[in-house]
This record gives structure tokens, C-alpha cells and sequence, in this order.
């Protein structure tokens, strides 16, 4: 797999890959025609994004399993697969992130199915750059809960509306505070969370945690989840937190 | 109007090291070589993948008249067209690309 990731403007990223003081982004796009990949990174970066590109679908999906992205730009007609099954893919592994889609398909059927599997917006080509600058951040406008509210994870996908947590289909049988611990790790994926934090949205400020609580249903919860086969490690760092990773993307990095 | 071609400030924001410019070049070689061909489903495969992706990217990179060239026969291999009946459209093309 190659992914760019040598362009400017790159600045810490929000949890669901915004930049916390801008909107400037982490983009993916997948194209497999070197020249609009090539010209569709310089124009995003020129608005100060950082871009990752991929051009073959099985490394869009890995990029996606181990990066937060903010948008997704996917060509139809990848030479590994139809970008129309790449995009359902993403929706059914609950990558909840806006996708322009883009291709050479002119008929409206195109842009109607194109649409109904999943995508948030439709470009044909050829486009005008400026077209796509102003879409890319039509999109990048758009609130978060727009955007669903499911998250995910190696195998496993969390339904905060649901309050369930599910793995390849079936639904997991987790306490509440378990489910709650492991929303939140879900949720910051890849990265640290304090105990404080965790702490905080398990209890309220009346209740009593005793010394070892937060331990006890991470361990519960590395049980359940091993159990049930998920493919994630909660990771301890000693005095600070955990740290839910992809065993997955950790073994191939 | 569009205009046929790029003007130059276009192409230093489209296209600044000239690797499109270089690839229409191989691309009207590769369709040349192809219309030479005698008539098959492998010679229509071929066009058709050379086309679909000029009528994708010629008009992204200011080329309008290769698009347009491209995207015309582009619907006709879609449309499940004979060769004798795009041989016309793949010379209107080529000929567009000569003069890059």
C-alpha cells in the first residue's frame, strides 16, 4: 500500500478526523489514474488538508481500519473492484464518514445507485477543481451527527444509539459500564484515555469508585471481547490509561 | 466557449510538471495501435479502457475537445457499439490528440 503523507497543513485531528481549529481535514481519496490523484492531492492540500492516496480498493479498506478520516474521495472503477461495493463495504463495516463519489459514469442511473449505496455526493468526470474544492467543503461542513452514529473497530462496531456493541453480526453481551467503557475506547481509538476520563463516564459525581473499579471492567472487558473474538487489544499504560488498538493494523505496522 | 485546449496559466495549476500532457502523447500511440487492429471483442475492451479514461480526465485537465471527442465515443462503447460503427469517432479522436 502507498499512502502520501507528506502533505502540508497537516494539525492534530479531532476524533472524527477534523482539526480541532479549522476546517482542515484528513482526506482520503482513491483513484487509481495517477493524474486526478495527483491533481486532487495538490488542490486539497493547497486548502491546507492532509491527503492520503490509495488506488486500489483492499488498501483503501486498511487505511480506513487504521486512520481517521474526515472525508473519502472514491473513484468508481478501481482496478481491484467497482467503487460502488468499496463504498457499501465502508457503510457496512460502519466507516460513517462522508464520501464523494467520482467517476466517468454519466447517466443519471449512475448517480441515482451511486447515491443509494452510500455516498454522500456525486462528481463526474471531468470535473473543474473548483467544483470540487466547494463540495469537498460542503461536506466537511456538514455537523457529525449527520453522519450517523455508529463506530468501529477491527471486527467489532458500536451502536451508540443502540447502546450495542456488535461482532460480525451478532451482539455482544456486555453490563452497561462495560458497554459505556467500551464505547469510549472505540470512540478514541488508537489513542490514550485517562483514567480521569473513563472514571467520568462511567460515574457520576455522587458515586463512590473504589480504587481498583476502572481495572475490574477492563478486565472484564478484555474477557468478553476475547471471548467473542474481536480483534482489538486494550492496551495499559501503568498511572495514565488505556488504549484501544486494531491487532490487526498493529501487526502490519 | 470552451476552449480545445489549455491556455498556458491553466496548465501551470493542472497539470505544472507536464505528466498529462506526456500521457495524452502515449495515449494517442496506445489508440493508434489498437485501431489498427482487425475487429474483436479484445480490440473493443482495449478501446474502451484507453477511452473511458480520456473521457474521464481530458476535460478535468483543460484538454475540452479530447474530452468531448472521448466522451462521445465513450457512450458508444458503452452503448455495446460495433467496431465499424466507432472507427469514425476513434479517428475524430485521434486526430484531436494530434495535435497535443
Amino acid at each position: 500500500m502507498t499512502l502520501d503523507l507528506t502533505g502540508a497543513g497537516r494539525t492534530a485531528l479531532g476524533r472524527d478526523g477534523r482539526s480541532e481549529t479549522a476546517l482542515q481535514a484528513r482526506i482520503l481519496v482513491v483513484e487509481d489514474d495517477a493524474d486526478i490523484a495527483s491533481l486532487l492531492g495538490r488542490e486539497l492540500r493547497g486548502l491546507g488538508h492532509t491527503v492520503d492516496a490509495v488506488r486500489l480498493a483492499e488498501d483503501a479498506l486498511q487505511a480506513a481500519r487504521g486512520n481517521d478520516y474526515a472525508l473519502m474521495i472514491i473513484d468508481l472503477g478501481l482496478p481491484d473492484g467497482d467503487g460502488l461495493d468499496l463504498v457499501r463495504e465502508m457503510r457496512r463495516r460502519a466507516i460513517e464518514v462522508p464520501i464523494l463519489m467520482l467517476t466517468a459514469r454519466r447517466k443519471v442511473e449512475d448517480r441515482v445507485i451511486g447515491l443509494s449505496c452510500g455516498a454522500d455526493d456525486y462528481l463526474v468526470k471531468p470535473f473543474a477543481v473548483s467544483e470540487v474544492r466547494a463540495r469537498v467543503s460542503a461536506l466537511l461542513r456538514r455537523p457529525s451527527r449527520l453522519r450517523g452514529n455508529r463506530v468501529a473497530i477491527a471486527n467489532l462496531v458500536v451502536d451508540c444509539d443502540a447502546l450495542e456493541a456488535i461482532v460480525e453480526g451478532v451482539s455482544l453481551p456486555l453490563a452497561f459500564k462495560q458497554y459505556q467503557l467500551l464505547e469510549l475506547l472505540v470512540r478514541r481509538k488508537n489513542h490514550m484515555t485517562p483514567k480521569r476520563m473513563i472514571e467520568e463516564t462511567l460515574y457520576g459525581f455522587d458515586d463512590e469508585v473504589s480504587a481498583n473499579s476502572i481495572e475490574a471492567h477492563v478486565s472484564k472487558l478484555r474477557r468478553a471481547l476475547r471471548a467473542a473474538g474481536v480483534g482489538v487489544n486494550i492496551e495499559t499504560r501503568r498511572g495514565i490509561g488505556y488504549r484501544l488498538v486494531d491487532l490487526g493494523v498493529a501487526a502490519a505496522n | 466557449m470552451r476552449q480545445p485546449a489549455p491556455t498556458e496559466a491553466e496548465l501551470e495549476v493542472l497539470d505544472p510538471d507536464g505528466s498529462f500532457r506526456n500521457r495524452l502523447v502515449e495515449d494517442r500511440a496506445r489508440l493508434a495501435a489498437v485501431a489498427a487492429q482487425k475487429p474483436s471483442k479484445t480490440k473493443l475492451a482495449e478501446l474502451g479502457r484507453i477511452v473511458h479514461q480520456l473521457a474521464g480526465a481530458a476535460g478535468t485537465f483543460g484538454y475540452a475537445e479530447i474530452g468531448e471527442r472521448a466522451i462521445a465515443l465513450d457512450d458508444k462503447l458503452i452503448d455495446g457499439a460495433m467496431v465499424a460503427e466507432v472507427t469514425p469517432l476513434v479517428g475524430d479522436l485521434l486526430a484531436a490528440l494530434a495535435a497535443v
